[in-house]
């Protein structure tokens, strides 16, 4: 039989059988035979042939069979490679299926099927699972434990606002301080707290305030001064003791430790896997925070109501916030981490409109005591 | 040796790589980039077609090896792996956690406080069998997934065996300062041959853990310089020159620890024996390979910094004429450099396998001779390893490389 030479590996064993290989254009179909193949000739009908793709050697084509087997593949273990470039040529002329990709009968069921299960168990892990063990916990959590915890967090981020500064950013006027304890009395007069709380108040330009674990309150300077009156940081106090009493920040802190590796385990370590793993992370963080939020703005309106200060004062203070968001782009509802600050003022308005009688949560002199406790 | 007592000459076959710079990195940039596009989820079929170009340039002058796993299969496996430890990972994270928060007293120092930090992320303890397992698992699937003379690679299960002993020789590795190092290394790399097979033909690891030793002489070199540089500064109080000396006795381990895992290589390699009958030489030092790392290394950076050098000025010279023309061109000048910038990345992200990871397979291949190859005619096939979860435990884990 005049041929091309090839080489044969019947995929049975590793010795290699030297062929030589004719191909039947009218059979549609590869010939091949040689003095060591024991069963020869075989015919390798076109429409079953295939190669790999990426391959480094040049000048050579090894094919192989598509076959119904168990392998990762639908291939026969058998290999012949031929080196004739006219041959080659020929070939793949012939064989418009050479660099086809078959796929297991059954393969997209299992994607299904697994992707599912997949969605399925992060989603079970992330939204279910973690919740409720961090809610679980944080009840568990000894006090004590939870006020170290807190002291350590109001540490960290002291230096962080701090930027170095060597004297701490803790405010440390008396009068100030004897104020704010006026105004906390006044809030939490005839109610029976898990915690005993402590508040600081950091010089930082920034607007807002925090509640760590353990009743670590901490208000930033910048609060103060844009604040429009004491209702308003009496309001902000009351939202606070909220987070406090129902545990939010060390919850938060035991979810995040929990759904922290599984991101971005799913996303891989790509930039655009980063970015994803950001955005998801925003997502599940906010869906837990914005529920927080309106449930320590109920409590806070509560307080206020039980404690007679007007929650105007909470109304004012939310659309200033929003106007200064105004300015910047605004992050779609389900990724922002507190419900928008319209909602908040509308819902303290109406609060206002059935209050009854109410007294401002200082006096003058203590208002000015506190606005100064950091000078 | 029944080859050698007929008197018949010995086969000795030679590696050759094939592989080229160029078409490699042309292949590692679209797959990256289609990876970014895809948000990660191409990684396993940028991973499969890399390692296909790879296996397809190794050969013995003749026939090349092939790989045929497949990008799919990954995929399943990575699936099956998330589900698992998703659960196993957030659990064992927030218990920790838990615990860290319990155990430990109020932070009264700095250093209290940090050592708390450090409990905190202790998590770290917890994922470390896994990543043993998972790397016995990649090396099970890679093997499995290789051919050669259409005859399959293959590895016996053991996976746990490998985890358990792996925690074993670190936890003596690190309890003897290091000095049980090779002993590690030979154990570990023994338990890994002695359950790999061409066809039906087992691999046996050979040689002694203590020839291992002289390979360690750099790394006692290194960290002997470092105290010592550290004890002028201290002592005798000279922080400046002390402190040079230890940064040059830490660059010095650095060099040692490569040294030792290439000389570690050759020796392995050398006292493999396939089917009782087939052995391998290795012939090659560990200097150019040593001087490849470290070389490879430099060029890396400094295409790095030309990259995103580049990239830079691309910037300026895209956006300030689009200032000047309005809105409509500056949304096309973000659009542009959006897209060059996802170049620059796939092109640095293909840097190290190019420049690297390469050129040392390159010159290991090349250096390769198997001795009384004649006895690879009567190796038989193996049956189809299902891959178990095709390494998809170390895609989630982010253990081992490129390839």
């Amino acid at each position: 039989m005049p041929g091309v030479a090839a080489r044969y590996f019947d995929g049975q064993s590793a010795g290699r059988h030297e062929v030589e290989l004719v191909l039947d254009e009218v059979g549609g179909q590869l010939v091949f035979d040689g003095p060591t193949l024991g069963d020869g000739p075989h015919h390798w009908p076109f429409a079953r042939l295939r190669t790999q793709r990426d391959q480094a050697r040049k000048g050579g084509l090894t094919l192989m069979l598509h076959a119904a087997t168990d392998d990762e593949a639908p291939r026969d273990p058998a290999r012949l490679t031929l080196n004739d470039p006219g041959s080659i040529a020929r070939l793949r002329r012939l064989c418009p299926d050479l660099d086809k990709r078959d796929l297991h009968p059954g393969t997209w069921g299992r994607i299904v099927r697994r992707g599912a299960l997949a969605v399925a168990a992060v989603g079970l892990i992330l939204f279910v699972i973690l919740p409720r063990m961090a809610d679980t916990m944080a009840d568990l959590i000894p006090i004590e434990r939870e006020i170290a915890f807190g002291k350590a967090v109001t540490a960290q981020l002291e230096q962080a606002l701090g930027a170095g500064r060597e004297d701490g950013l803790t405010c440390d006027d008396p009068a100030g301080h004897a104020a704010l304890a006026r105004m906390l009395v006044r809030l939490t007069e005839g109610r029976d707290l898990q915690y005993d709380l402590q508040l600081r108040v950091f010089d930082h330009e920034m607007v807002n305030a925090f509640a760590a674990p353990g009743g670590q309150v901490v208000i930033l300077r910048g609060l103060l001064d844009e604040a429009s009156g004491p209702d308003a940081v009496a309001a902000v106090l009351a939202h606070e003791i909220g987070h406090v009493e129902r545990r939010d920040a060390t919850r938060h802190a035991l979810r995040a430790a929990g759904s922290a590796g599984i991101l971005s385990m799913v996303l891989g370590d790509v930039t655009g896997g980063a970015f994803a793993v950001f955005l998801g992370e925003q997502l599940i963080q906010s869906s837990y925070s914005r529920e927080a939020e309106t449930r320590a703005d109920q409590f806070a309106l509560e307080m206020l109501n039980a404690a007679r200060v007007d929650s105007a004062g909470m109304a004012e203070f939310f659309d200033h916030l929003g106007e200064m968001e105004g300015g910047g782009l605004r992050l779609p509802e389900y990724l922002a981490s507190h419900p928008p600050s319209a909602d908040r003022a509308e819902a303290a308005r109406r609060n206002a409109d059935v209050q009854g009688a109410t007294m401002p949560a200082l006096g003058d002199q203590d208002w000015q005591a506190l606005k100064t406790i950091c000078d | 040796m029944a080859t050698q007592t007929m008197a018949e000459p010995e086969k000795v076959l030679h590696g050759q790589y094939d592989g080229e710079r160029g078409a490699l990195l042309r292949l590692a940039v679209v797959t990256a980039l289609l990876t970014t596009v895809t948000l990660g989820i191409y990684r396993f079929w940028a991973r499969t077609r890399i390692r296909r170009y790879v296996w397809s340039s190794i050969s013995d002058g003749r026939d090349n090896f092939e790989y045929t796993g497949t990008g799919l299969e990954k995929f399943l496996g990575f699936l099956m792996a998330v589900v698992l430890l998703a659960v196993y990972l957030g659990v064992v994270q927030m218990i920790l956690f838990y615990f860290g928060l319990t155990l430990l007293g109020e932070p009264q120092t700095p250093e209290q406080a940090m050592l708390q930090s450090v409990a905190f992320s202790i998590t770290f303890v917890a994922v470390l069998p896994l990543i043993f397992f998972a790397q016995y698992r990649v090396r099970r699937y890679k093997l499995a997934r290789t051919r050669w003379r259409g005859i399959r690679f293959g590895a016996e299960k053991g996976a746990w065996g490998y985890a358990f002993r792996a925690m074993g020789h670190w936890l003596l590795t690190i309890l003897s300062l290091g000095l049980l190092l090779p002993w590690q290394t030979w154990r570990l790399e023994r338990y890994m041959t002695d359950r790999s097979w061409y066809g039906d033909a087992p691999f046996q690891q050979g040689g002694r853990w203590t020839a291992l030793l002289p390979a360690m002489s750099h790394i006692y070199a290194g960290l002997f310089i470092m105290i010592g540089g550290g004890m002028v500064a201290g002592l005798l109080g000279q922080p400046e020159s002390g402190g040079a000396v230890a940064v040059l006795g830490f660059v010095w381990l650095l060099v040692g620890i490569v040294v030792y895992r290439v000389k570690a290589f050759i020796y392995l390699t050398e006292n493999k024996i396939l089917d009782g009958n087939i052995w391998f030489e290795l012939h090659i030092r560990a200097t150019p390979i040593v001087s490849t790392v470290f070389l490879g290394g430099l060029m890396v950076g400094i295409i790095t910094v030309l990259i995103f050098g580049g990239l830079g000025a691309a910037v300026m010279f895209l956006l300030v004429p689009a200032v000047m023309l309005g809105e409509g061109a500056v949304f096309i000048a973000v659009v542009a450099i959006g897209a060059l910038y996802l170049l620059a990345y796939a092109v640095s992200a293909s840097l190290v396998l190019v420049w690297i990871l390469q050129p040392i397979i390159h010159q290991v291949v090349e250096a390769v001779t198997i001795r009384n190859a004649d006895e690879l005619d009567y190796i038989e096939q193996r049956g189809h390893d299902t891959g178990a979860d095709a390494e998809g435990f170390a895609d989630a884990l982010d253990v081992g490389g490129a390839i």
